[in-house]
């Protein structure tokens, strides 16, 4: 297998070829008179802002091998900070022009403006509500689903106001071929779009899922499990994840990531999702009726168990719990006598998921549990509080940087175990976290 | 940890691409 880190380079290398190539092409052939340094920067950094905003649809894509290399929290995270990268790009090419030519400070009269320069209006006040509503989408209290629509809208608004703009210019696109390229690429970008809204729908439809079992675990968490349907499934490696479709079909626009909690060495293709009732749609998850019809996207994801002869110390917050316990099943469905250790922060004894199935797993695997409760009952023994060094050191044995580490968790309890394993001096290489609140 | 790396994807990112831009408006000029 290509190694990550070569895969990285040559993922990176190939996003800069398509955001730059497409300005430097610019260069070639016949040129109107040059202007000077800073409104040609302005320029450039405005047809380079656009091909990076097109490029976003690329990165949500969910093109497996593309995200492999780097897990799909951070391909989100990246997706998440290059839209504020796009966004001072595109704002930096008027400022400078009016800093350049203070006379064009009149474009910004949209009502006076002339049509070109309304585009360019339309095109930064679209990417402007693009990235406000994905910022404080929470605060602004729009809906998941509501956001992701709108979310698709301004982004196609603001890349064809956009290029309309640059093309009615016509300072660079006056050259058809030119022109043609940046008729191309968005009609590329879209393309995007139109793969994952129309194309991967259509593969998912003939492959269903049909849901077998509803459980009820310990944690407010229900586990639906769940059977393809007149075709043999997906393999995945324990700690992946899934997008997961729920009373729709595929074309639904909000699939929901969910990791698999089952174990990866089921043959009938069986996966299981155990989820927590953390409000929206996830609250409703004991109302999906046995039989009914579900639509899987999978698998997804990097976060997956490591070398064979090292200690594994899997850290899970809440329903973090999730990944860890496919990684957990699959080690004792492979009769693998790795030493495991699981450090499970959860509320209180009565909330922690898969309680009695880690002590049934204990008995079949080389696993040491160690429960971690924010809210003990009286007479407990145990560990409580936060999940910190002091913490880790009490039950892991030296040296620390040896183990392999597995995070999953809320984002402040991530924070926080990052920060403990530097101070155990354990080298980024061997830890490994996800994130489940990406979206 | 992940969300740095992503971070100081993103700032080398930017940077190169404004890098290319000066590169750009510098070679247009110049010709």
């Amino acid at each position: 297998m290509f190694p990550y880190v070569a895969r990285r380079v040559v993922w990176l290398t190939i996003y800069l070829l398509f955001v730059l190539a497409p300005v430097l092409a610019l260069l070639v052939g016949d040129l109107s008179p040059a202007r000077d340094f800073w409104t040609e920067f302005s320029s450039a950094i405005a047809y380079a802002g656009l091909a990076m905003m097109g490029l976003q649809f690329g990165l949500t894509a969910r093109f497996r091998y593309v995200t492999e290399p780097w897990g799909e929290d951070v391909i989100y995270h990246f997706h998440r900070l290059l839209s504020l990268v796009a966004l001072a790009l595109v704002i930096a090419h008027p400022i400078i022009l009016f800093i350049v030519t203070p006379s064009r400070l009149r474009l910004l009269n949209f009502f006076a403006a002339p049509p070109v320069a309304r585009w360019a209006s339309l095109s930064t006040y679209a990417l402007i509500a693009l990235v406000v509503t994905s910022l404080w989408r929470v605060q602004f209290r729009i809906r998941y689903e509501t956001w992701h629509v709108l979310h698709i809208l301004l982004a196609v608004v603001a890349i064809v106001a956009g290029i309309i703009h640059m093309i009615g210019w016509g300072i660079y696109l006056v050259d058809p071929r030119k022109r043609a390229l940046w008729i191309v690429l968005p009609i590329f970008w879209i393309g995007l779009l139109l793969y994952v809204r129309i194309i991967k729908p259509l593969f998912l439809l003939r492959r269903p899922y049909v849901v077998t079992e509803v459980r009820e675990e310990r944690g407010d968490s229900w586990t639906l499990v769940m059977q393809p349907h007149h075709h043999r499934g997906f393999r995945f490696t324990p700690g992946q994840f899934g997008w997961l479709t729920i009373w729709g079909s595929p074309f639904k626009i909000t699939a929901h990531p969910f990791s698999f909690s089952s174990s990866a060495e089921v043959a009938d293709g069986r996966v299981e999702m155990t989820i927590r009732n953390l409000g929206d749609l996830t609250s409703r998850i004991h109302e999906v009726p046995v039989g009914g019809r579900v639509y899987l996207d999978g698998p997804y994801g990097a976060f997956t168990i490591g070398n064979p002869a090292d200690m594994h110390v899997l850290i899970a917050g809440g329903v973090g719990i999730t990944p860890m316990m496919s990684m957990i099943r699959t080690l004792a469905d492979q009769g693998d006598k790795r030493p495991v250790v699981l450090m499970y922060g959860s509320k209180d004894w009565e909330s922690i998921t898969f309680r009695e199935q880690l002590e049934a797993l204990e008995a079949r695997l080389d696993l040491k549990v160690v429960h971690v409760l924010m809210d003990p009952p009286a007479g407990w023994k145990g560990e409580h509080g936060f999940i910190n060094s002091e913490l880790m050191m009490r039950h892991l044995p030296p040296p620390y940087r040896e183990h392999e580490y597995f995070i999953c968790g809320p984002n402040p309890m991530m924070d926080s175990i990052e920060k403990a394993l530097g101070q155990m001096h354990v080298p980024l290489s061997k830890y490994h976290s996800e994130r489940y609140s990406f979206v | 940890m992940r969300r740095r790396f992503a971070e100081r994807l993103v700032l080398a990112t930017a940077g190169v691409v404004i890098l290319m831009s000066a590169l750009f408006a510098y070679l247009r000029v110049a010709s």
